[in-house]
């Protein structure tokens, strides 16, 4: 049935004034005001802007229940996951046991899906590691988890399985030109050709691979080289912590984006390179984290119960002062590779990063910047998605965040 | 009293907190009657709600509580329903408050007597200079030394007790109606103590000001309160004047309080012609580029005795700790173990070295690793010094929470912030017990914890002491707990041991006149103490004034 306009205006009304009285009637003073602010708003804008403005209103707000409803039952879905605590028989069998276990259910998988190997085995481990960290404690503490950290993890969780999978879920290769450049979308292609003629989506879908699996392993070889230098400096202390610290401030002091510039047209743009400018840029702001932090703990009474036990060096980085500076740690993660990834997406935006035809979202926002100035939204797309990222760790890492400085909620 | 007189009344206060994501009463309803010029006790265990009072006698809950039922009614005034400008305008200038510890809520940056003005300048009761003038003229009052140059300085350059006379003075930069004191005293030592009560007492005389006085510790209450409050997990044990509570206590909980400090450990004696366990020879020792903190220290430890360390904060008791463990290497003379020399640093001393002296420390909290569990904490010691492993680990940590009176079944799986600070110590103590040392350094240990709480574990360290034969260099500031544990006493001052002996002989005359000043320092539960001392002795002769005269002397 097709809802004529008046039809639509009169029940858009009646079902926001409906919402603001039973708001009134029961109390609940925050629906009320919304609901009447928004019926008020609506008066106006109705009058502007007609009644293809209220039904811009009325998508906006299904959209936004719909990702509330998301991020809700996805919550709910990780507690329920937790509560049932399935990893508890993971956590106490060996991880010898564990790891055959993987490799077992990734050869099956795979052999019944024909889907490729590596990409199973890598999905499997990702399960094991977030099964098992998910017990009754997590339980407890995801249920303080607003919702906005709930929509982060979900569209984190979209992301990987996109990344992963990405070529049974693209239905092109990523560099496979199948149509005319610029061409707009059809029930071929659900975003359209880029500027060669290949589909944008499947690139959209690889993209995920590529730029979000550079920035993560960079991340990763920042925080092993900054992390490790931090802990043992904030260990050792004396004139070797004097040194890293030093050293740690001269590779600070060189801008960032020169130097990654610098290197990558000494020794070519390729994969391993990038991985280790970056790392090399970011190791020293996870140096100066990790070396606060474990300065914190190392004057500690344990680290001195420990130290005249006879521990060496390290059984006190690994059991005594590792645990106690993982929270500011792991936030500092999420913070971290939102940076490297907006660093990695800008060396591709200016040619240096991964190189053609490897699709990545900074390259394919530069590639097909021109359609700005006819009107088309394409080369925002890659944009969004790099957008809709960084804004979902970040709404993770607020609440670790939260979490870690120890606040209550009132 | 006439009810007019009334200042503060508390009826059925209910507040709650927030936690494991449920509000939990905190406060299950106390009642409170406070007159004008009247000085109140809130006294009762951590935990027992004496804080929460005191703030929300303001009106205020702290972060992650809540005012959920009662009233507060200051001066006619409804509290709970006041808004925030108001209750602002009566904090400061009608209600102070004086916290436990003055060096913590001072401002570093800001000069004290900069800090002292700013209330009255803030409610426009007087102009700076005005407000300056009466700020000396009220640490002249307080007995603060130099009082016309004392406030111009920073909060670090002056003394702890000094700090917390300064505090004391600041809230009464405007005369306020009613003073709430959290624990003003107990961060400090026994003979800095008296001259903060000795001030205390006298400022809220003079002004006639109601207060009321939160503390764990009885015997300073006695001196202070006209009317005592005894508090037990949120509810109200029993009321009393002063006098009354002290001769005649009616409820049990009370009766347990009152009793606390009945246990003494019989006096054992040095066996003859048997070298000592831990000889310290002449030592000195200091800090990289400071000065010198030990000098020329010089003691004995003999096996299965326990050596009481006591002296003031900075008398060097810790830094001798520090020396016998070796963390801190003495720069002259020598630590013997069983007559041989043990290396100074104990990054130079073997495994076995290492096993044979233990630490307990003050602080349980800061420990004890917070995120590694009861087994491991106190398995790792068994496991690096003897390598059992398996069952037989399991099996050497069930035996240790045995020996420390916590069911294994219960504690082995747990993590030390879910446990309470009595058992704490006692995982502490079980560490120190996994490595089969023969010689513990305790330090300080029972300061941190409440009266009964602090007993339990002197009686546990006694107990295993005749067990397992073990020989304590027992640090601590509180003579009660000499009295109660120690078979010898050394008393140090300023990095000098001033006297040694026995302990019978220590606690009868005739003593080094440091040894007397620290006696004469400890609160008695006689309501009078204070009075007949401060008459004895003088007022410019209590405290840092009588200690600074021994040491010209």
């Amino acid at each position: 049935m097709e809802l004529t306009t008046s039809q639509f205006v009169i029940g858009y009304y009646t079902f926001l004034l409906g919402v603001s009285c039973f708001g009134a009637y029961t109390n609940k003073r925050q629906v009320f005001m919304l609901a009447f602010s928004l019926t008020l708003v609506s008066f106006v804008l109705g009058i502007v802007g007609g009644a293809a403005a209220l039904k811009a209103i009325a998508i906006c707000a299904g959209m936004l229940a719909i990702a509330g409803m998301i991020s809700f039952g996805f919550r709910e879905f990780l507690i329920q996951i937790a509560e049932g605590d399935f990893g508890a028989g993971i956590r106490n069998s060996g991880s010898s046991s564990v790891v055959t276990l993987i490799l077992v259910a990734a050869c099956i998988v795979s052999g019944v899906m024909g889907w490729g190997f590596t990409e199973i085995l890598i999905a499997i481990t990702i399960l094991f590691v977030v099964i098992t960290s998910l017990n009754p404690e997590t339980a407890k503490e995801l249920r303080t988890a607003p919702l906005t950290a709930a929509f982060g993890m979900f569209v984190i969780f979209t992301y990987a399985v996109a990344g992963i999978f990405a070529p049974w879920i693209a239905p092109f290769g990523e560099a496979e030109v199948i149509s005319s450049a610029f061409a707009p979308p059809d029930e071929n292609m659900l975003l359209g050709a880029d500027q060669l003629g290949r589909d944008m989506f499947s690139r959209i879908v690889y993209g995920s691979r590529n730029s979000v699996g550079l920035a993560i392993t960079a991340t990763v070889a920042a925080f092993i080289l900054g992390a490790g230098a931090g802990l043992l400096a904030a260990t050792k202390g004396g004139w070797f912590d004097q040194f890293m610290g030093r050293f740690a401030d001269v590779i600070m002091s060189i801008p960032s984006l020169i130097f990654a510039l610098l290197m990558l047209s000494i020794f070519g743009p390729t994969t391993p390179v990038i991985i280790c400018a970056v790392a090399i840029i970011y190791a020293p702001r996870v140096f100066r984290l990790t070396r606060a932090v474990a300065g914190n703990v190392v004057v500690m009474d344990y680290i001195e119960a420990a130290k005249l036990r006879g521990e060496g060096m390290w059984y006190l980085i690994r059991r005594e002062i590792l645990p106690n500076s993982t929270a500011p740690l792991v936030a500092e993660f999420g913070l971290e590779f939102c940076f490297v990834f907006l660093l990695v997406a800008g060396l591709s935006f200016l040619g240096l990063g991964i190189q053609p035809p490897t699709a990545d979202w900074g390259s394919m926002v530069r590639e097909n910047a021109t359609l700005i100035s006819f009107g088309d939204i394409t080369p925002l797309i890659p944009a969004a998605a790099i957008a809709l990222l960084t804004v979902a760790v970040n709404f993770v890492v607020d609440w670790m965040l939260f979490r870690s400085s120890g606040l209550k909620e009132q | 009293m006439s009810e007019k007189n009334v200042l503060l009344k508390i009826r059925g206060l209910k507040i709650q907190g927030y936690s494991d994501e449920t509000w939990v009463d905190i406060i299950k309803g106390v009642d409170l009657t406070l007159h004008r010029g009247e000085v109140m006790g809130l006294i009762g265990e951590s935990g027992a709600g004496k804080s929460t009072i005191g703030a929300g006698a303001m009106g205020y809950a702290r972060d992650g509580t809540r005012i959920s039922e009662g009233s507060i009614e200051f001066d006619g005034m409804e509290l709970t329903t006041a808004s925030e400008s108001e209750k602002r305008a009566l904090r400061g200038a009608r209600i102070a408050y004086v916290a436990q510890s003055a060096a913590a809520s001072f401002n570093p940056a800001h000069k004290i007597i900069d800090q002292h003005t700013e209330a009255p300048l803030q409610y426009r009761l007087k102009k700076r200079m005005e407000a300056q003038e009466d700020a000396i003229d009220l640490y002249n009052r307080l007995r603060l030394p130099n009082p016309e140059e004392i406030g111009f300085r920073y909060p670090h350059q002056v003394s702890g007790g000094q700090l917390q006379r300064a505090m004391t003075a600041m809230a009464m930069s405007c005369r306020p109606d009613l003073i709430i004191f959290d624990e003003p005293t107990t961060a400090l030592d026994v003979t800095t103590q008296i001259e903060v009560l000795a001030a205390i007492r006298d400022i809220v005389e003079q002004f006639n000001t109601a207060a009321l006085y939160i503390t764990h510790d009885l015997a300073v209450v006695a001196q202070m309160a006209d009317t005592i409050k005894v508090l037990l997990k949120g509810n109200e044990v029993e009321e009393a004047p002063t006098e009354e509570m002290l001769s005649n206590p009616k409820e049990d909980y009370t009766k347990s309080l009152w009793a606390v400090r009945s246990f003494e450990s019989p006096q054992r004696y040095r066996p003859k012609d048997s070298t000592p366990l831990i000889a310290v020879k002449n030592v000195d020792a200091a800090y990289t580029g400071g000065p010198k903190i030990l000098d020329d220290v010089s003691f004995d430890i003999y096996e299965g005795m326990t050596v009481a360390v006591v002296g003031e904060s900075g008398s060097g008791k810790s830094t001798t700790a520090r020396v016998i463990t070796g963390l801190l290497p003495q720069s002259k003379g020598d630590v013997l173990f069983k007559g041989e020399p043990f290396p100074p640093d104990y990054r130079n001393r073997n495994k076995d070295q290492l096993r044979q002296s233990q630490m307990i420390y003050q602080m349980a909290d800061t420990a004890l690793n917070p995120k590694v569990k009861i087994s491991e904490i106190i398995g790792r010691p068994a496991q690096f010094y003897s390598g059992l492993t398996g069952v037989e680990l399991k099996n050497r940590v069930d035996e240790l929470l045995d020996l420390i009176e916590l069911d294994p079944s219960l504690y082995y799986n747990r993590y030390p912030p879910e446990l309470s600070g009595g058992q704490k110590q006692r995982i502490g103590i079980a560490r120190a017990l996994a490595a089969n040392p023969t010689f513990i350094v305790c330090d300080e240990v029972t300061s941190a914890l409440d009266q009964l709480v602090a007993e339990g574990i002197l009686r546990l360290l006694d107990r295993l002491q005749n067990e397992l034969n073990l020989a304590y260099m027992f640090i601590t500031h509180d003579l009660a707990t000499v009295r109660s544990i120690a078979d010898e006493v050394i008393v140090m001052q300023q990095g000098k041991v001033v006297e040694q002996g026995p302990k019978d002989d220590m606690f009868t005359p005739p003593h080094h006149p440091y040894t007397d000043l620290l006696l004469s320092s400890v609160p008695e539960m006689d309501p009078n103490w204070l009075t007949t001392l401060l008459e004895e002795r003088g007022v410019d002769n209590v405290g840092d004034a009588a200690s600074a005269k021994i040491t010209d002397s």
